[in-house]
């Protein structure tokens, strides 16, 4: 079974079609910046995006992520053609405004902000505070989560270049 | 699996009396003037935050590597669970270094790298106030032998130089000038420790300590390629999975392979009445395989929750006297004297990434990689349970995904290296969410009594805290103390009432129980200050001057003060709110800082909306204003989380949570907007991961009073 995420296009076994897009990309293919919290949907650790909608991966079964084009943590930054990484809004916003403590929960943090942002560019303060309210994190960090995906916001309605 | 049918826990005298910790001789109860010197003085030490942190290495290449290549590595024995103390400790290294801040690269020791075992472990909120001086010391030891070699190579005097930026320069001619890199490339034979006496830095010098210094794990953690345990990852590893116990105290009788060898994927099969388990292919494979064991379990305990908190009651007269000034027994005894219950659940850790280890068992070594807090015991615990000798074994903590106390404890280190032992291959096992909350340990519940009574001028002329907890220190200190000085943080009455008196009573469950942010910090506080409001009401004074009009005058007392008011202020104590709003207000003292704290609730229904969170916060010299900062928002949340819902019960030998749904934790739309005022009452650091927890309960208990006039005296906090 062939897999595209993050552009690359990835081989997998056939194997059961339904275990979990969470495993397949932490054990099968070493992709480990998605992480796993519950396996039950609940916490949101695990969110990745399905043709760019976020989607919780410990519930995903490989045969439905096999026909949809996926983007993991891995691939939310832009490798520049001069070699150079360019973070993608969400991830510069939460690193000015120094949202993670532990980052466990940041990953699915980060791809579920990214996904509401790329969908709903024009989205209000309350709406995008809306989109983030099931993912946990025992961290606390949610004053800054809140000043982050407000910051993020922010940056992607500027034009590239601007930043 | 097979089981046989349960035996009933049964509730008896005897066990009560077990369980209070009160038969044995060595528990018996206790007066402070019979207290045995040394329990004195370790009670003291735990009092003062200065209990002893293992002795740090002198030579500076244990923490420090320069290379050629002009970076500077710094090799922690403190691992970063989230609380930025790989940044803070970063930032007092480099004070005395002074290197340029980009050259640093900050790393996990592991425990082959020298640093001792007390050294190799997170707890207690005293990493920073621990290491401020050694780490101090051996920057500057290192930058003089810099200084030293770099006037060799320039042919200059060493006086004559200036080390700064990970440069030595002279000081009259800057172009002569070496780089640390430079330096070390062309070193010739052994360093030698400079003769000379380091100069620190003058607090006015500093030039990253007190700074707003950016998390040096950030880069690594903002793009998915920091590794935790749960990642860690080698070339033909196979994956373990445990066989675990049905229920409480259940132990293994007999276990044998059964068909478990030639289930799919299965590699290794470990079945000893000491441990059960498979190495697969697969995360799958080795979870299906564990069918297919045969083994047997004893009957365990029918753990009933009724009987828990049965168990942890107050027994009038039991436990031993911690503090104790005057003689409360009289005045306590007037009739208008004040008395109140308060009672705390089980909680759990509930840190987002479950225990994870990977380890590879080889012939003359043992390579643990461990989401742990304690590197340093885990080597001796690796080595007793694959049988080789602790100087074989080698542990790197990774990244923890949060750990709150849970990771201080990582039996899964131990069932990864047996099982790699068997497999031959490095075997990761990692938790899933039901065996954190089925096969971890929780935060023990306690109950408190709490008397107190005022004379005819409102002040509080004797008060009492009588406290029960599931014990916290392991068993051994705690025998050795005769109290349990884990649960009773936060428990003292610090404020200056003629008569008082405090007692705990550590309590034996048959559920394990252990360290959680802040230990008894939360549940003490919330009795303790939910009454001092009681007491306020009681003498009709303002819930902030009846507590200013109580502390000691002395440092503690100004410091008390201090943030009293500067917590008030910010919250706008004393002003008038919108209707449906009230405030709240409660402070504590914890590992050498005190904070006051001030919430802001409304109600809707049966729900406590907390709004607003202030807090004034006293840790003596801020190393990192931002983390402090990130650290009291963290702690506050986490509070809040077990002060609205947070609870963990029991049924038929089994905590009921298997899963979130079971256990919510606090989100977004439930976090209140906070703010933090931070105070300077002193010219050490202080501790910051836990204090900030302590008072958030009673704020909000106290808040939720003021609004609805009902006194809720259980946590969680629930309205009628
Ligand atoms: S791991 Fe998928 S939602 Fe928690
Ligand atoms: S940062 Fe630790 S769980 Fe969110």
């Amino acid at each position: 079974m062939q897999l595209n995420i993050n552009g690359e296009i990835f081989a997998v076994a056939d194997g059961d079609g339904l275990r979990p897009l969470l495993w397949v990309l932490r054990d099968e293919l070493g992709l480990t910046g998605t992480k796993y919290g519950c396996g039950a949907g609940i916490c949101g650790s695990c969110t990745v995006h399905l043709d760019g909608v976020a989607a919780r991966s410990c519930l995903t079964p490989l045969a439905q992520a096999a026909k949809a084009a996926i983007r993991t943590i891995e691939g939310l930054a832009q490798m520049q053609p001069d070699g150079s990484v360019r973070l993608h809004a969400v991830q510069q916003a939460f690193t000015e405004e120094q949202v993670p403590q532990c980052s466990w929960c940041m990953s699915g943090q980060m791809m579920t902000c990214a996904a509401f942002l790329e969908q709903n560019p024009a989205a209000s303060e309350a709406q995008l505070l809306d989109a983030m309210q099931n993912n946990y994190c025992r961290c606390g960090c949610y004053a800054r989560i809140r000043k982050g995906v407000l910051r993020a916001a922010q940056l992607a309605a500027q034009p590239a270049g601007t930043t | 699996m097979s089981a046989t049918p349960p035996r009933k826990w049964k509730f008896s005298r005897r066990k009560l009396l077990i369980g209070l910790g009160v038969t044995g001789g060595a528990l018996a109860v206790g007066l402070p003037l019979s207290l045995p010197f040394a329990r004195l003085k370790i009670a003291g030490m735990l009092d003062s935050a200065s209990a002893p942190a293992g002795t740090m290495p002198k030579d500076p290449f244990v923490w420090f590597e320069v290379t050629p290549q002009n970076r500077v590595r710094l090799y922690l024995p403190k691992a970063e669970m989230g609380q930025g103390v790989h940044t803070a400790l970063a930032q007092i290294a480099a004070e005395e270094l002074r290197p340029a801040w980009e050259q640093l690269e900050v790393l996990n020791a592991s425990t082959a790298r020298g640093f001792d075992m007390g050294t190799m472990s997170v707890g207690g909120s005293v990493v920073v106030s621990s290491l401020y001086n050694p780490l101090r010391a051996a920057g500057a030891a290192l930058r003089l032998m810099l200084q030293e070699e770099g006037a060799r190579q320039l042919g200059v005097a060493p006086e004559k130089l200036t080390v700064a930026g990970g440069v030595v320069a002279a000081t009259a001619d800057p172009s002569q000038a070496l780089t640390f890199g430079q330096i070390v490339s062309a070193k010739q034979g052994a360093w030698v420790a400079s003769k000379q006496e380091p100069q620190l830095r003058e607090p006015a010098q500093f030039e990253f300590i007190g700074k707003p210094m950016p998390r040096v794990d950030f880069a690594a953690k903002i793009t998915g390629a920091a590794q935790y345990g749960f990642d860690m990852r080698l070339p033909n590893m196979a994956y373990g999975a445990v066989a675990r116990a049905p229920r409480m105290g259940a132990k293994l009788l007999s276990a044998a392979p059964g068909t478990a060898r030639s289930q799919p994927g299965v590699v290794a099969v470990v079945a000893t009445t000491e441990f059960a388990g498979v190495a697969a292919e697969t995360r799958a494979q080795a979870i299906a395989a564990l069918d297919a064991l045969q083994l047997e379990w004893s009957e365990g305990d029918v753990v009933e929750q009724a009987d828990m908190e049965a168990l942890v009651t107050v027994q009038p007269g039991a436990g031993t006297v911690l503090q104790s000034a005057g003689s409360v027994a009289a005045p306590l005894a007037a009739a208008n004297a004040l008395r109140a219950e308060y009672r705390t659940p089980f909680a759990a850790h509930a840190q987002l990434e479950p225990q994870a280890a990977l380890a590879h068992v080889l012939p003359d070594k043992v390579l643990v990689w461990c989401s742990t807090q304690s590197p340093g015991s885990l080597r001796a615990d690796v080595a007793k349970a694959v049988g080789r000798k602790a100087a074989e074994v080698e542990v790197t903590a990774t990244y923890l995904g949060g750990s709150f106390g849970r990771k201080l404890n990582v039996d899964v280190a131990l069932d990864a290296a047996r099982l790699s032992a068997a497999a031959l291959r490095p075997v990761a096992v990692s938790y899933t969410r039901a065996e954190e909350f089925q096969h971890g340990f929780f935060r023990p519940p306690t109950q408190h009594v709490l008397q107190g009574a005022l004379d005819g001028a409102g002040r509080i002329v004797a008060m009492s805290h009588a406290q029960a907890s599931g014990n916290v220190f392991p068993a051994l200190v705690g025998r050795l103390l005769g109290a349990d000085f884990g649960a009773y943080r936060g428990g003292l009455l610090r404020y200056n009432i003629p008569n008082r008196q405090v007692t705990s009573q550590p309590v034996a469950l048959p559920v394990p129980t252990g360290f959680w942010r802040g230990l008894g910090l939360l549940a003490n506080v919330f009795a303790v200050e939910s009454f001092m409001d009681e007491l306020a009401l009681s003498a009709g004074v303002d819930a902030l001057q009846f507590r200013l009009q109580h502390l000691p005058q002395d440092k503690l007392g100004e410091r008390f003060k201090a943030v009293l008011l500067a917590a008030a202020e910010r919250a706008g104590w004393g002003t008038a709110l919108p209707a449906g709003r009230a405030r709240g207000l409660a402070c504590s003292w914890d590992a050498g800082t005190v904070v006051a704290q001030v919430a802001e609730v409304s109600v809707q229904g049966a729900r406590v909306q907390v709004q607003r969170f202030t807090s004034a916060v006293d840790c003596g010299v801020l190393v990192n204003p931002d983390i402090a900062a990130a650290q009291t928002e963290g702690a506050i949340m986490m509070g809040l989380s077990s002060t609205l819902l947070e609870e963990i019960t029991f049924s038929g030998g089994q905590a009921q949570a298997t899963n979130f749904d079971r256990y919510p934790l606090l989100r977004l739309a439930d976090a209140p907007l906070v703010e933090t005022v931070f105070l300077q009452g002193d010219d050490v650091p202080h501790g910051m991961g836990e204090p900030p927890l302590g008072p958030v309960a009673a704020a909000v208990a106290n808040a939720v009073f003021a609004l609805t006039g009902q006194r809720l005296r259980r946590l969680p906090l629930k309205l009628a």
